[in-house]
């Protein structure tokens, strides 16, 4: 690697490094120092209700699978069998009471548990089933219906690991009594990027869109932007940006969805419903949060949760230079079905691999990768340092705040990412 | 998608043939705003997205059992589909391509679409007007400048509106050969 962390990363992370997003030894200290301690993201209990449902997942570049028990309990396991190392589940998602590896069809359980080995009959020496399982995520937990695992057997509690972006992620989930539910597979879309990019750009990097954009946003959605648009970090690492509406803003201006195309071409079923949930808000998550106009929350390390086209994402690597990014459309649990329809366009017309804006966004994420790989320009680190100072805490909402023009998110990330590694570096 | 092609007359099928490639002929030549004038203005434009399922062990030795409709969440599903498109978006992204700040269009990337297997599989009957249904593969040959080069490739399955001056597309259907998309976009016109 040649550096060491904190020659990548100065102490108010304004200055990041180039080798940041392209070395191979600050992705290996990724690994070590995230990945392995965080809290990531599986998935929703929604792909899994009934015993025996599973789908896959990934914790970094570890292939999981994710499953609803015989016990009705989620279970997160390797998909890599203790004989010889096979995926013992090749599916994307489904029902079954076992997976059977194919080359010797060592069988276990949905939880995990080896239950069968076909040759063992003929031998005299049997291992002990109980400590051949398929190696088990030690932590498992679920927030509203978001799952999540770790590697960390002591990490502090999900609940206490969100802290108070719970605050802000309630103000979507708290306005529909059913909670969300995610739709289908997730689309799965790789990438010639680092996973850090697509982190930061739906963390809070909002003041992209009227320029990157500007073929499709019209200048009036920035305008909107700078005049109402707070940008939160509550721990960092976690951000949350959204518009603040007017207590008079008419219900139209201030719905979650009616300014997403899905819901402008769907017709007045769709804005119907979407009146009446905006209608609820404010008995249900309360006067101020019911005025958030969602956009951009990012989860440290790598979930991403897109309110205003309702899509959650997970940007994971494979390398310093490629991400596969998954993402889902997610909708009120409890809208009739052909609502729901209508609203999943609201993502996948403008995001995921076929997203008109989204396409912009993966070029650039590529060729940022290009741009960090460059020889004889370390002297020329990343710019971080927009707005450096100017967040301050506010009367009525948790965390630091500020304009979304200042850079503050990125730079909490890179300080907990600087020290994390860190970490990792001194223990390596 | 297990049925013989119906009966086509040479006329009809050359008709066809000339009609796909004078539409790849546009696509690669950029001109999406005649492209446009192809469409019906009730399109609809569909691309399923594509899942690696779970083999049904009941129906083994059957050929249901690794059936291509098994692994797409099309519009009818809860699942949730790549595009679901109508003549407003598609207008949208014609449009787009004639901005200066269409980024990831600009430089352009060069596009050569071959066509092929074409098939008419039934005559609908459609009240005043005849609709056809047909199936063509494509390959799409894909350089960006920046990207890799890559190959999309896939079925179509189209609806086509018999007129006098030539046919309409009134439904397209893109099951596309891809679960992991490992490809720039899927935003492109197929």
């Amino acid at each position: 690697m040649g550096l060491s962390v904190s020659e990548l990363v100065n102490a108010e992370a304004s200055l990041i490094s180039r080798r940041c997003w392209s070395d191979p030894g600050v992705y290996a200290l990724e690994k070590a120092g995230i990945f392995a301690r965080s809290w990531l993201f599986l998935g929703h209990e929604s792909q899994i209700r009934a015993p025996g449902d599973f789908v896959q997942a990934y914790m970094c570049e570890t292939p999981i699978i994710m499953a609803r028990g015989e016990d009705g309990r989620v279970h997160a396991v390797v998909n890599s069998c203790t004989h010889r190392g096979l995926p013992v589940c090749r599916a994307d998602h489904g029902n079954t009471r076992r997976f059977v590896c194919p080359y010797h069809n060592w069988s276990y359980t949905v939880a995990g548990e080896l239950v069968a080995i076909p040759q063992e009959s003929e031998v005299q020496h049997k291992p002990d089933k109980t400590l051949l399982g398929l190696k088990q995520v030690p932590r498992v937990e679920s927030w509203r219906g978001l799952i999540f695992g770790s590697f960390d057997e002591q990490i502090i509690s999900l609940e206490d690991y969100l802290g108070d972006m719970r605050f802000y992620l309630d103000a979507f989930f708290d306005r529909f009594p059913a909670g969300i539910e995610f739709m289908g597979a997730p689309h799965r879309w790789v990438l010639n990027a680092n996973w850090k990019l697509p982190v930061e750009n739906q963390l809070g990097d909002v003041n992209h869109g009227a320029f990157l954009h500007s073929a499709i946003i019209p200048r009036e959605a920035q305008d909107v932007i700078e005049a109402l648009g707070h940008s939160v970090v509550t721990t960092p690492g976690h951000g949350a940006t959204f518009r603040l509406m007017p207590e008079d803003a008419p219900v139209d201006d201030v719905a979650w969805g009616m300014e997403a195309v899905g819901s402008i071409l769907g017709g007045d079923e769709v804005q119907e419903y979407l009146r009446e949930v905006q209608a609820r808000a404010p008995q249900r998550v309360g006067r101020l949060r019911a005025r958030m106009k969602g956009l951009t929350y990012g989860i440290y390390p790598n979930l991403s949760f897109l309110w205003s086209n309702t899509s959650f994402k997970v940007s994971h690597p494979r390398g310093p230079g490629k991400v596969e990014y998954w993402s889902w459309a997610a909708v009120p649990a409890d809208a009739p079905d052909a609502i729901k329809k209508i609203l999943r366009t609201n993502y996948s017309s403008f995001f995921g691999p076929a997203g008109i804006l989204e396409q912009e966004d993966s070029e650039v994420w590529s060729q940022q990768f290009l741009g960090s790989s460059i020889d004889f320009a370390d002297d020329r680190p990343y710019y971080y340092g927009l707005g450096l100072g100017e967040e301050q805490p506010h009367p009525d909402m948790p965390g630091l705040v500020s304009v979304t023009a200042n850079e503050f998110y990125a730079r909490h990330f890179f300080q907990r990412w600087r020290s994390e590694l860190l970490a990792a570096e001194g223990a390596v | 998608m297990t049925a013989l092609a119906v009966a086509t007359t040479a006329q009809e099928q050359r008709d066809l043939e000339q009609f796909y490639f004078y539409e790849a002929r546009l696509l690669d030549g950029r001109r999406y705003l005649q492209w446009l004038t192809l469409l019906c203005e009730d399109i609809a434009y569909l691309m399923p997205s594509r899942v690696n399922v779970q083999v049904n062990n009941r129906e083994r030795g059957q050929e249901g059992m690794i059936s291509v409709e098994r692994e797409l969440e099309g519009g009818e599903t809860m699942g949730c589909p790549h595009r679901e498109e109508n003549y407003l978006l598609l207008t949208l992204r014609a449009e787009r391509a004639y901005k200066v700040n269409s980024w990831s269009e600009n430089p352009p990337a060069r596009t050569r679409r071959i066509v092929g297997n074409i098939e008419l599989m039934a005559r609908e009957p459609g009240g005043d007007v005849a609709a056809w249904s047909v199936v063509s593969n494509f390959h799409l040959y894909y350089a960006r400048p920046g990207s890799d080069n890559v190959i999309y490739s896939g079925q179509r399955r189209d609806t086509l509106v018999v007129q006098p001056e030539g046919f309409r597309i009134r439904r397209r259907e893109i099951v596309l050969d891809y679960a992991n998309i490992e490809l720039p976009t899927l935003g492109l016109f197929f």
